[in-house]
This record gives structure tokens, C-alpha cells and sequence, in this order.
């Protein structure tokens, strides 16, 4: 044992100290890749984390809580109260305000104390006092649904760190226009009551549509609605991870190639294979650990970034969340530390295996053994072929318990064809260049192709391992670009109402639909100019354990004006026309696939205090919501939730109507209403700036990746610099200016560069299919058109390109300054 | 009377190393005239290849100077060094030193490719022929004996017609057979292309090819032998 540790220290600790800045490439690389997977981990569970009501800080735990879609009738605390149990119902109505200057803020309205009752009296947490710099008496003005009013801080609790507004429930109810309902009730289970009796008792008495859940449900609710998108996070954050594998492997094959010599020796002087196993796997563990344990660090300080862009993905498409703080707990530690070490482990085992097969008198020289290499490029060009295949096969599996299992194996075996067709794709590349960069470039043309062709197997790693991060790249850009314009086409044919209207109150997040103001519709169809407006009533439902959009139109409006478009063999007239008067809806092409519901099925849905029958007339494209759309006619909505509040205005002007004038009508009518008035072309171009913001975080991991191909890049270059010092020392001898050894190695990097991109692109096109046809769509049910944006695709290539032959430079220098006379001796 | 065409004067050298110097060269002189062999004798770590890095250009002096047609190694600049390299020496070296990646061919035309010759193919295809390897021309270095690598690499060091030839040992990893086909080229490259080689060794079939043998002793020329 201290005979191998001894070996350690001068065979692998001293040169990794030697070569400190290639060691430390290494880590960093390693680091980078741990760091996303931990930025990615701890960000996502801080922007979904905080779904728990703020309200439990001020009121304790509830036991459990009544909710109904559409909201709960008050006349049923009364009902409840009247029960013989002993248990406490408190109403309560939860909604977002917004506030001036200060964005928007969560309103609980809740059977307050006696004191705080009071026309206009307001209580605030301490967290939102200091905030807005007020005090007890001071006012605030909210904008609640289309209508700001003032309220007077009657009150300041302490309730940590939440943000949050009382207000007594009368006074809620007659400032959002809501008599007589309520959001939910919750239940306090009393002292030694038997909880089992009193979840039956109040079950009991409640109507079929009504739902008694536990408060833990919400949550749970809200986390299985984020969770594909979570998941596809968490896995595409892998692929930095990925990245660094490769060069982890290169790093260990470089250290095995070097110190073949001392191997040999050490093998005739009777070391074990397994000592020398253990040697690189023990260097490539130390790389895992060094890296793992800086990558957590790391982590930690990119999650706080990472916060704010998973928050917008989960604002604009689930729910409304408010990002806990980052917490980094011992989970996540050894989530970093495994990840880290076993990467590191797995890609080293080869490298590792090959040395502890050298034999004790190691005879073949190193140009034999890169000859050997190079005879292999066909058989690995074959299996690449098959595994390309066997890819294809899988990714026709079915989703495993909703996640596209088959699509991420798929995309593993998609990357290890194309690790398999990186020699070939080097030996292709620098022969067809050859003659060309030759011709252009003289001897330093032919001595990049040819070193890299001559050194295959070290090249073809750094190819694999850029190709892999662009081909990610490609593929993402690919999918976000497709979904773009598939979103753009859509957003083209679904939104053709001139004008559209919807209340100020600031929150539009994913579920919050606030209400109009009943005489808002009657006054802006009175205004000259406008031909038809179409009325719409939004609400957010439960339906099958998580939730949905529900949405209610005039279906003959919809029908005459907009532009729905169905799925392929559906009648789009005929299922619209069908909807009116009958207990018929449509559903979006994600809600379909979530629930697994086709035309002509009948689905249940609680409305009220009733379970609803309703069938599927038809199913429809939507890319608005990832949650899934119902759309009813109005009639049949208000049949069963007569108080349900509209929510949104379509407005289709008159021929020649000018759109400007009559939004200035319309506004002049609708004085004092907090209403936004927003033309097509706005809603447009905000629905795409949306878009954007949802990917952002796709971006972000994207670039980390690109990092650590580019460290990778620079690196493997220098290696490459380094293993040869005594061939640049010659070329001197040989009449080579200094000059032309830095332009040799820039060379290089550009050759590398450019046999990355082709595989990468080659790859990355590959991944993107997957990405469209299998992942999404088994992830979230859209359809996506395949539409590469060409333009976007090559910039990012180019740019690549560019920042691989930048990763050369210092190596090049290197290449430059190297002193002839110390290295030509060297072997 | 024309200069030389390599002269050594009062040359020394001295290594720095770990805060100790070292003298590897002490006061060296002499001259070597074009189409001759002059042959540098002595044990190991004489400072031979010291030496022969002086005359090619590779270093310089710390005193004393080093004169090619007369012009001093020391004054010239980086460019003029490459210029002189390209132009003018070639190198052959005892482990032979070809790139492994490219052809036989290849590496002989290499130094007329990196001075950006033309016609480098055919000039390098006529060296091949004269060491008798044009049927290697596309071999790879590894598919070579070590004679026919010594050969090469000569035709190398020759591509570009020098008008000075260093030698360090071209004979040290050749049997005999081999060592005598490159002495004789070694030898012609002097009689029949005119240049100047100077010549480490430790055999004394190398020595006797040359018209000159200068035996060093820890750095100093012990003895100077005409034939
Ligand atoms: N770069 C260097 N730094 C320090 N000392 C050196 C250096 N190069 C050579 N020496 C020393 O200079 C002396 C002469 O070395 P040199 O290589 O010229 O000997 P040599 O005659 O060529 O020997 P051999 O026949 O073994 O090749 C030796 O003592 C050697 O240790
Ligand atoms: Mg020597």
C-alpha cells in the first residue's frame, strides 16, 4: 500500500503539479460541469419551492381545505360550522394586487378580528412594510382586478421574510366584486377531535363537486405540474457533465501515452496490473473530487442566477411562485460528489484499462501505435452506424411513467455513435482539407492535417467532445427555434380580434385570470366602430390532480372570426358549431395528451357545487399553456357557474374602423376602469417576448456547456503541444520560423474546430428530431414544426469556430517559445 | 585567400544550471572549409554536441565567436537565423528524428516546404534517389529500418543543397553496414555537393572519413589530427 502511494506521488502527483495549468483546466472543466447540474438542482427547487401558502406563517397549519373550481359558496361555512365536531372553518379568498411602484403582491382575504374590521382597513406583513417604507396609518393604493382603490394600514404583522396583504373578507369580496364566494375554506381540526370522523362528517355533507384535501395537496399539485419541465432541466444540465467526461478520458489517455515508458519499467520490476489500474483511476478520482468539491461552490453562486430565469419559466407557463432562497443541503452535496466522481471514474476505466495492459517490455513505438489506432476508424465508423440504429429504434418507446425515458437513452446512444464516427469524421475531414490547406498553407497545412490525423485517437476525442456541446447547441437552438416559429405561425391564425382587453391588476402569471367589471363589455360594445366582441371568462380548474385552464367563449364568435386550427381530420366548424347550448367542450392538443383524451370521450369536471359531464368535440393546437386548455361555450359555463366574472375581451372592429381611434374611444368610455387595452400586434410581440424569456435558462446551460468544450479545446491543444515538444524543437533544426509553429497550431485548432462543427451539426440535427418528435411532445404534448433557424445556426457555429481557434493561442505561443535545443533529445 | 566557411573562435561555452555554471566548451578554434569532413572525437560529455549546436546556428557562444563565411552567429537576428537555417545547414542527428506522421517523402521535402521553395517535390524526389529510398517514398517513417531512416533523414538534412552539414553521431544506432552507406553519403554530400560537415562520433570508421579529426577533452580541443 505505501509502495502504490509512493508510486502516486512521483508517477502522477509530481507531473499533475508540473503541468498545473492543465491540471487545472481539468478541474475547472470537471467543476463547470458539476456546478450546472447543482445550479440547475438548487435553483429549480427555489423558484418551485415556495408554492406553500405564506398565509401558514401567520396562521399555523391547516388541517385540511375545501376548494372548488370556480370557487367556493360561503353559505357553506355556516353549514359546516353547524356540524358536531369540533373543528374551526375560516373562508378565505387569495388573489395578487398590484401596487404601485412595487410590482405585485399576494392579497389574502380572511375572517379578520374585530379590530381590523374597518371600511378600508389593510393589515401587512413586516416584510412588505419595510419594503414599501410605510407604517401604521400610512395608505397604499392596490389595483385589484380593473379597479385601484386605497386602503389604510391598520395593522403590521411579523410574518419572516413573506409578503402579503389582509384584508377582512367583506371587505375582499366587495372590492374583487365576489359576493358570497370564497376561494377556500380551511379546516382546524380542535383539540382530541377525531380526525378520520371529521374528514368524514364534513365529506359527508359537501357537494359532489366539492373537494376536502389536504393543504399538502396544492403543493403537490404544483410540483407534478412543473415536474417534465424540471426533469428535462435537470438532464439537459447533464450534458456539461457529459462534456467534461471527454475530457477526463483525454486527460487520463494523455497521462497513459506519457508515462507508457515508466510503465513498462514498473511492469518489469514486478507492479501488479492492478496497481497500475488503480494508479489512473486514483488520478482520474482526484480530478472527480477536486472537481466535485469546487463545482459545489460554484454551483451554489450560479443557482442564485439560475433562480430568476427557472422563476420566469414557471411564472409564464404553470404557476405563480415566488422564489425561496437557495438552500445547498447535504443532499445536494452528495448529489455534486457522486456526479463528479463517478463521471470521472467511468470515463477514465478505458484509458485506465489500456495501461494496466501494457506489457512489462513495451516494444511498439508510438507512431506504430497511432497506426494501430487509425486501422480501427472503419470498424468504429460500422458500430457507430449500428448504435445510430439501435437510437432510432428506442426512440419509438412510449413515455415511462410521463417521462421520455426512451428519448434520453436515445440521445445517449445518438452521442456514442457519434463519439464512434469522430475518427472517421478526422480522417475524412483532413483528407478532403489536406490538399487544400497544403496548397494554401504550405508546410504548416501539412503539418496540422497530418498531426492530427497522426495523433487520431487524441484528436478524435476533443472532436467528440466539442461536437458533442455544439451538437447540443444545435439541437436546442434547433427545437427553441422550431417551437419559435411554430408559436409565431400560431400566434398568426389564433389571434384575430383586432383588440383586446383585460384588467390591470398587474400578476399575469400562468392561473391568475382577474375579473372585469360587469358594464366594461356592455360599454365597449356600444362603441362606434367596434363590430363584434367576443367575451371570455377564464378560471383556473382542477382536473385529474393538477390543473388546467378553463376557458369560456361565445363558440359562434370564435367560429365566424377566429382561426382555431384543429388536428389533422377534425371538422373545425362542426365541433365549434356543436358547442353551443350542449354540455360539449374542446380541449388543447397538451391537455389532451396529458389526460390521454380523445374526440367523442366524455370527461368529468367539478364546476360548482356539481360534477359535469362533458364530452370532446374536437382537439385543437394551443401553445399558450402547458398546463392545457377546456373551452366551452359561455352558455354552458354560466349554466353552472352563473357568477363566474369575465375576464377578457376580444374586440373585432368594423370594416375601416381606424384601431386607434376606437381604442381612444373605448378608453375615453371606460374611464377610471383599470383596464389594458392591447392591440394584436402588442399581444403578439409579447407572447414572443414570453417565448424568449422561457428559454432563457436553456441558453444559459447551453453556454456553460460550450465553457467546457472550450477548456476541453485549449487543453487537449496544449497537450497536444506538449507531447510533441520534440517535434516543434525539430522543425526548427529544420528551418521552421518561430512564426510557423504558431500558425501550425492555430491550424489545428481550426481543423479541430471544423470537424467539430461538421459532427456536431451532423449530431446536433440528429438530437434535434428527438428533441421535437420525442422528448417535447412525450414531455408536453405541443407539436413543434421542424423549422431550423438557418441563420441563427450558423452564427453560433461560426462563433464556436472562432472561439476554438481563440482556445489555441496559448498553446500556439507555447508551440512558439519552445527552446530546439533542450527537447530535441527528448523522446 | 577566401574566409572559411565555418570558423570557430576562441569559443566557450557555459551552462547555468541550478545556480552552478558549467563550462562545456573552453577556448575553441578552428576552421572547416567547404567540400570537407572534419570529424569531432572524445568521450561522452566532452561537449560534442554542445559544439555542434554552436556551429548550427542552434546557440552561441558566451564568448569567442562563431563565423559562418566569415559573418558571426551572435549578430545575426532571429529572421537571419531561420534565413541561415532554411538556406544553409542541414542537421542530421543520431535517433534520426523524421516525423512520424508524414511519408518518407515528405520529410525530405519538409525544410524546402518550410522555407517555401519551389519545385520542392522534385528536388526532394532527387535526394531520395541519391540515398537510394525512392521506392520508400511513401512509406512511413515506422516501415523503415534504421539504416533506411538514417538515409532519409540525411536526404532531409541535403534537400535544400546546404552549404554546412551537422552531423551528432549519424552512425550511433547503425550496424556496420548500415553505418558504411552513410558514411559514404556523408561523405559525398562533402566531395560532390561542396559542403562543409563537421561530424560528432565515437566510431573510428566515422573518423576516418574525415579529412580532419579534432579530438575534445572536457571541453578543449586536446588534439587536432590531418590526414
Ligand atoms: N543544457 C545544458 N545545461 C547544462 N549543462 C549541459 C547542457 N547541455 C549539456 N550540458 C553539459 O555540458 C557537457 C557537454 O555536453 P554535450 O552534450 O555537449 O556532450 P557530448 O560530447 O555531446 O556527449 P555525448 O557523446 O554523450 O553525446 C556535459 O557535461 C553536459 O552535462
Ligand atoms: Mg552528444
Amino acid at each position: 500500500m505505501k509502495r502504490v502511494l509512493q508510486l502516486f506521488r512521483t508517477l502522477i502527483l509530481r507531473p499533475l503539479r508540473r503541468d498545473l495549468l492543465r491540471t487545472s483546466l481539468t478541474v475547472l472543466a470537471v467543476a463547470l460541469g458539476v456546478a450546472v447540474v447543482i445550479a440547475t438542482s438548487l435553483a429549480g427547487d427555489a423558484a418551485t419551492g415556495s408554492f406553500l401558502s405564506s398565509l401558514e406563517t401567520l396562521v399555523g397549519r391547516t388541517d385540511l381545505e375545501i376548494v372548488a373550481n370556480g370557487g367556493v359558496d360561503e353559505a357553506w361555512i355556516g353549514r359546516l360550522a353547524a356540524l358536531p365536531v369540533n373543528a374551526r372553518f375560516a373562508p378565505v379568498i387569495e388573489t395578487q394586487a398590484g401596487i404601485e411602484r412595487a410590482g405585485s403582491v399576494t392579497v389574502y382575504g380572511i375572517d379578520a378580528v374585530a379590530r381590523w374590521r374597518d371600511s378600508d382597513g389593510a393589515v401587512i406583513s413586516t416584510a412588505l412594510a419595510r419594503r414599501l417604507g410605510v407604517a401604521k396609518g400610512a395608505t397604499v393604493a392596490l389595483t385589484l382586478n380593473d379597479a385601484a382603490r386605497e386602503f389604510r394600514v391598520v395593522d403590521i404583522v411579523d410574518a419572516k421574510d413573506a409578503e402579503f396583504v389582509l384584508l377582512d373578507i367583506a371587505l375582499a369580496q366587495q372590492a374583487l366584486n365576489e359576493y358570497g364566494r370564497v376561494d377556500r375554506i380551511e379546516v382546524f381540526a380542535g383539540a382530541r377531535q377525531d380526525f378520520a370522523a371529521l374528514e368524514r362528517a364534513i365529506r359527508a355533507t359537501l357537494p359532489a363537486g366539492y373537494e376536502l384535501r389536504k393543504p399538502g395537496a396544492r403543493s403537490d399539485e404544483n410540483q407534478r405540474m412543473v415536474r417534465a419541465f424540471r426533469w428535462n432541466l435537470l438532464v439537459l444540465s447533464y450534458v456539461s457533465l457529459v462534456v467534461g467526461a471527454f475530457l477526463i478520458y483525454n486527460t487520463i489517455s494523455v497521462s497513459v501515452v506519457r508515462r507508457r515508458p515508466e510503465i513498462g519499467v514498473l511492469r518489469a520490476l514486478g507492479a501488479g496490473r492492478r496497481w497500475i489500474l488503480w494508479l489512473f483511476l486514483g488520478e482520474a478520482l482526484l480530478f472527480g473530487i477536486a472537481g466535485s468539491a469546487v463545482g459545489v461552490l460554484l454551483g451554489r453562486v450560479l443557482a442564485v442566477g439560475a433562480v430568476g430565469l427557472i422563476g420566469q419559466t414557471v411564472n409564464a407557463l404553470y404557476v405563480s411562485s415566488r422564489p425561496a432562497p437557495v438552500a445547498l443541503d447535504g443532499a445536494d452535496v452528495a448529489l455534486a460528489i457522486v456526479s463528479g466522481v463517478s463521471v470521472a471514474f467511468f470515463a477514465a476505466l478505458a484509458p485506465a484499462l489500456e495501461a494496466m495492459r501494457v506489457a512489462p517490455t513495451e516494444a511498439m513505438g508510438r507512431g506504430a501505435r497511432e497506426h494501430q489506432a487509425r486501422l480501427h476508424w472503419r470498424r468504429d465508423l460500422a458500430w457507430a452506424a449500428v448504435i445510430t440504429l439501435m437510437a432510432a429504434a428506442v426512440s419509438r418507446i412510449q413515455p415511462i411513467d410521463g417521462k421520455p425515458v426512451a428519448g434520453y437513452v436515445a440521445t445517449l446512444l445518438a452521442i456514442a455513435a457519434a463519439a464512434l464516427a469522430a475518427p472517421a469524421v478526422v480522417i475524412g475531414v483532413s483528407r478532403a482539407l489536406g490538399p487544400a490547406s497544403r496548397a494554401l498553407a504550405g508546410a504548416e497545412g501539412l503539418l496540422a492535417g497530418r498531426g492530427l490525423s497522426a495523433a487520431l485517437g487524441r484528436t478524435a476525442v476533443v472532436v467528440g467532445a466539442l461536437a458533442t456541446a455544439i451538437a447540443m447547441m444545435a439541437s436546442v437552438g434547433i427545437m427553441v427555434g422550431s417551437f419559435r416559429e411554430t408559436v409565431v405561425v400560431w400566434l398568426d391564425t389564433q389571434l384575430r380580434a383586432d383588440l383586446y382587453v383585460r384588467p390591470a391588476s398587474r400578476g399575469g402569471g400562468a392561473g391568475q385570470f382577474p375579473a372585469l367589471s360587469p358594464e366594461v363589455p356592455g360599454l365597449i360594445a356600444g362603441t362606434p366602430g367596434v363590430e363584434a366582441v367576443d367575451i371570455f371568462h377564464g378560471l383556473e380548474v382542477r382536473y385529474g390532480g393538477v390543473r388546467a385552464t378553463l376557458g369560456a367563449g361565445d363558440a359562434d364568435i370564435v367560429r365566424r372570426y377566429g382561426r382555431l386550427r384543429f388536428l389533422p381530420g377534425e371538422d373545425r366548424d362542426a365541433a365549434l358549431q356543436s358547442l353551443i347550448g350542449q354540455d360539449r367542450i374542446i380541449v388543447s392538443e397538451p391537455f389532451a395528451y396529458k389526460h390521454n383524451v380523445h374526440p367523442g370521450e366524455t370527461l368529468t369536471l367539478p364546476l360548482g357545487d356539481r360534477n359535469v359531464a362533458l364530452t370532446v368535440a374536437g382537439i385543437y393546437y394551443d401553445y399558450s399553456s402547458e398546463r392545457g386548455l377546456i373551452i366551452l361555450d359561455r352558455g354552458t359555463l354560466l349554466k353552472y357557474l352563473p357568477q363566474q366574472p369575465v375576464t377578457n375581451l376580444a374586440i373585432y372592429l368594423s370594416p375601416g374602423a381606424d384601431a386607434i381611434a376606437v381604442r381612444h374611444a373605448i378608453e375615453e368610455r371606460a374611464a377610471g376602469r383599470h383596464i389594458l387595452i392591447a392591440p394584436n400586434q402588442a399581444l403578439r410581440e409579447n407572447a414572443v417576448i414570453v417565448f424568449d424569456r422561457t428559454f432563457a435558462i436553456t441558453y444559459a446551460l447551453e453556454g456553460v456547456a460550450i465553457t467546457v468544450a472550450m477548456l476541453g479545446a485549449a487543453n487537449s491543444l496544449l497537450a497536444m503541444v506538449l507531447d510533441r515538444r520534440r517535434e516543434l524543437g525539430l522543425l526548427r533544426y529544420l528551418g521552421a520560423a518561430p512564426a510557423q509553429l504558431r500558425r501550425m497550431i492555430l491550424l489545428e485548432a481550426g481543423m479541430v474546430g471544423f470537424m467539430a462543427n461538421v459532427l456536431g451539426l451532423a449530431l446536433g440535427f440528429a438530437l434535434s428530431l428527438l428533441l421535437v418528435y420525442v422528448i417535447n411532445k412525450q414531455s408536453f404534448g405541443w407539436t413543434i414544426q421542424f423549422h431550423p433557424p438557418a441563420g441563427l445556426l450558423a452564427g453560433a457555429l461560426t462563433l464556436v469556430w472562432a472561439t476554438t481557434i481563440l482556445a489555441g493561442f496559448y498553446p500556439a505561443r507555447v508551440a512558439s517559445r519552445i527552446n530546439p535545443i533542450e527537447v530535441i533529445h527528448e523522446e | 585567400m577566401s574566409l572559411p566557411r565555418l570558423e570557430l573562435r576562441r569559443a566557450s561555452k557555459t551552462y547555468q544550471s541550478n545556480g552552478q555554471s558549467l563550462r562545456a566548451l573552453y577556448d575553441v578554434s578552428f576552421t572547416v572549409e567547404a567540400g570537407s569532413v572534419t570529424a569531432l572525437v572524445g568521450r561522452s560529455g566532452c561537449g560534442k554536441t554542445t559544439l555542434l549546436n554552436l556551429a548550427g546556428a542552434m546557440d552561441f557562444p558566451t564568448s569567442g565567436d562563431v563565423l559562418i563565411d566569415g559573418e558571426s552567429t551572435s549578430a545575426l537576428s532571429e529572421s537571419a537565423l531561420t534565413a541561415l537555417r532554411r538556406n544553409r545547414i542541414g542537421f542530421v542527428f543520431q535517433f534520426f528524428q523524421l516525423l512520424p506522421a508524414l511519408t518518407v517523402l515528405e520529410n525530405v521535402e519538409l525544410p524546402l516546404l518550410l522555407a517555401g521553395a519551389p519545385d520542392s517535390q522534385k528536388a526532394a524526389r532527387d535526394r531520395l534517389q541519391w540515398v537510394g529510398l525512392e521506392d520508400k517514398a511513401s512509406a512511413l517513417p515506422y516501415q523503415l529500418s534504421g539504416g533506411q531512416a538514417q538515409r532519409t533523414a540525411i536526404a532531409r538534412a541535403l534537400a535544400h543543397s546546404p552549404d554546412i552539414l551537422i552531423a551528432d553521431e549519424p552512425t550511433g544506432n547503425l550496424d556496420n553496414a548500415s553505418g558504411e552507406q552513410v558514411l559514404n553519403l556523408i561523405r559525398e554530400s562533402a566531395e560532390k555537393w561542396g559542403a562543409a560537415v563537421l561530424m560528432a562520433t565515437h566510431s573510428s570508421e566515422a573518423a576516418a572519413i574525415a579529412q580532419t579529426q579534432i579530438r575534445l577533452r572536457d571541453g578543449r580541443i586536446e588534439e587536432t589530427i590531418r590526414a
